[in-house]
């Protein structure tokens, strides 16, 4: 199991954002997690990130129990996030934005900056080799030098994945990438996760848009006021009563 | 006049090198310091009251920018992981500490009569051949300065400050911790401004607590906005904006000798005050600014 959800819960004063909602998301799997606006969805992605502190339960990603650990060290084990907003770096490059998401780097040391010019240049140029990979892949070489801050909503999600993928993330939660992306980008980034998953890397994604989530996934789970509804594959999810009545408002009942 | 000239370029040069230490600092990190007369202060008291005891000044100008970076470090350390608008009242409040300190500690610093005869920089020499020497050995300071923060720019430790400086929550995202690198940022940048006040206290030859007040912090951050915050060519630009008007303006009297001494004082800052609000105007992005980048 790759990553497990152990009834994560939180609380601001009465309100219950997150209750108490666990499941698993397998090694290598395209998971997602829908619901109506309010239902959690991205209160709980920060708690499986570690960007807030859960009130109760706990994380574990590839059998390790995360307890209390910061968001720095959660994605150092493997496992990076994006937002639903974008947080592109937006004076740097598209490529600066690549490189800087490459762990391990000896020139973000002071001193080597200063002192061990070669070997920061050597490492700097294997870097570069692996930004140029990612940015072909993900069709980003006429954008390349372009300030991130200046790219359009989709461009700039490509830019968020471009980084979870210069970390070396083994699995990698996207904050409703779909959000403000127009339809042909949309399908252009479904293919890139599905290419990206094919090689082994997990995904577990939030989602509003509902008929792009359901093509891409295998697993779909449904939050609504902070509690896990259902799970299932997306079939069974959406016939599901419970679900349409929730996400649809009752429309459809 | 060659003298008047000389000195303005001296007091522009330390300008210089406590704007090249904001600017790393903000300019290029985001980190709100209303503290860079605080280093300044305790880079000045430290040469001082060493040179008072008869240390050469070879070594009570690296010793004041050690001791600046000594207190940089610790208040980095609690304050740094604050929300930014937390560090800027921080270190505020720190600079006006390190002041009453030095008004208080009569027993150190001599309190408010304040420490007088701080020997000369190149004392064996005298009048411009002096000055010039003094001169010479701040350009030097300034262009080793200089050097080292296009070294930074041009580094990944300067990408990923400048990351942090746009968005410090993605970079935790990817694993790396922003306050590692604004510790060391504010400890670097207040070496500059520690020794910035020990080429002060030896260039005036006397400091006193009320030279060392929070004006002096403003006073770099408009050379940084309008020379271009962000930009190294902006902290010297600016530095020297800065001294053009704040020097420029003691010749108003020229043109409006009805103001008295004292109102002058409060108009020279108007001057300046004036100057910043059209430059915020006209050229948000200052002097050096990119016009391209937003």
């Amino acid at each position: 199991m790759s990553l497990a959800i152990q009834g994560l819960t939180k609380a601001y004063g009465g309100l219950h954002v997150v209750s108490d909602v666990r499941f698993e998301v397998p090694k290598g799997a395209l998971v997602g997690v829908i619901g109506p606006n309010g239902a959690g969805k991205s209160t709980l992605f920060s708690l499986i990130t570690g960007f807030l502190a859960a009130d109760a339960g706990d994380v574990a990603f590839e059998g390790r129990s995360l307890g209390r650990a910061s968001p720095m060290e959660r994605a150092r084990s493997g496992m990076v996030r994006t937002f639903q907003v974008p947080r592109e770096f937006s004076h740097l490059t598209v490529r600066e934005n690549l490189m800087a998401a490459a762990p391990g780097q000896a020139g973000e040391r002071l001193i080597d900056a200063f002192f061990r010019f070669g070997t920061v240049k050597a490492q700097e140029k294997e870097i570069a080799a692996k930004v140029e990979e990612t940015i072909a892949f993900l069709r980003l070489a006429k954008v390349a030098d372009v300030p991130a801050g200046r790219l359009s909503g989709g461009q700039k999600k490509l830019v968020e994945l471009g980084r979870a993928l210069m970390t070396g993330a083994r699995m990698i939660l996207l904050d409703e990438p779909f959000a403000g992306v127009n339809p042909v980008l949309i399908e252009e980034l479904s293919v890139r996760i599905r290419e990206l998953n094919e090689r082994g890397i997990g995904f577990l994604i939030i989602e509003h848009d509902l008929p792009a989530l359901n093509k891409l996934v295998s697993t779909l789970h449904v939050m609504d006021r902070g509690e896990l509804i259902a799970s299932g594959t997306p079939a069974e999810v959406l016939a599901n009563p419970r679900v349409r009545d929730a996400y649809l408002g009752g429309a459809a009942a | 006049m060659d003298a008047y000239l000389i000195a303005i370029a001296i007091i522009t040069a330390i300008y210089v090198l406590m704007a090249l230490g904001l600017n790393l600092q903000y300019g290029l990190t985001g980190l709100v310091n209303f503290g860079v007369v605080g280093f300044f202060c305790v880079g000045a008291y430290t040469t001082a009251i060493l040179s008072q005891k008869g240390v050469p000044q070879y070594i009570t100008f690296p010793l004041a920018a050690l001791l600046a970076m000594a207190f940089a470090w610790p208040l980095g350390l609690v304050s740094i992981r604050l929300r930014e608008d937390y560090f800027a009242i921080v270190s505020l409040g720190f600079s006006e500490v390190v002041r009453l300190v030095a008004t208080s500690e009569g027993w150190l610093t001599q309190g408010v009569q304040g420490i007088p005869g701080i020997p000369k920089m190149f004392g064996t020499f005298s009048g411009t051949t002096q000055a010039l020497a003094v001169l010479g050995l701040l350009v030097v300071f300034n262009l080793v300065a200089i050097a080292a923060m296009l070294r930074i720019v041009r580094s990944p430790f300067g990408r990923m400050i400048e990351a942090i400086r746009d968005n410090e929550e993605a970079v935790k995202a990817l694993g790396k911790d922003p306050a590692g690198f604004k510790i060391q940022v504010l400890v670097l940048g207040s070496a500059l401004t520690g020794l910035a006040g020990a080429a002060y206290a030896h260039y005036i030859g006397f400091i006193s607590p009320e030279q060392f007040i929070p004006l002096i912090t403003f006073q770099i951050w408009m050379a940084i906005i309008m020379g271009g915050v962000g930009r190294i060519s902006g902290a010297l630009v600016g530095a020297i904006i800065l001294m053009v008007f704040l020097e420029g303006s003691r010749f108003l009297r020229d043109v409006m000798p009805f103001i008295s001494e004292v109102a002058m004082a409060s108009v020279r800052l108007g001057v300046v005050g004036l100057a910043l609000v059209l430059f915020t105007m006209y050229r948000p992005q200052g002097l050096m600014g990119d016009f391209t980048r937003k």
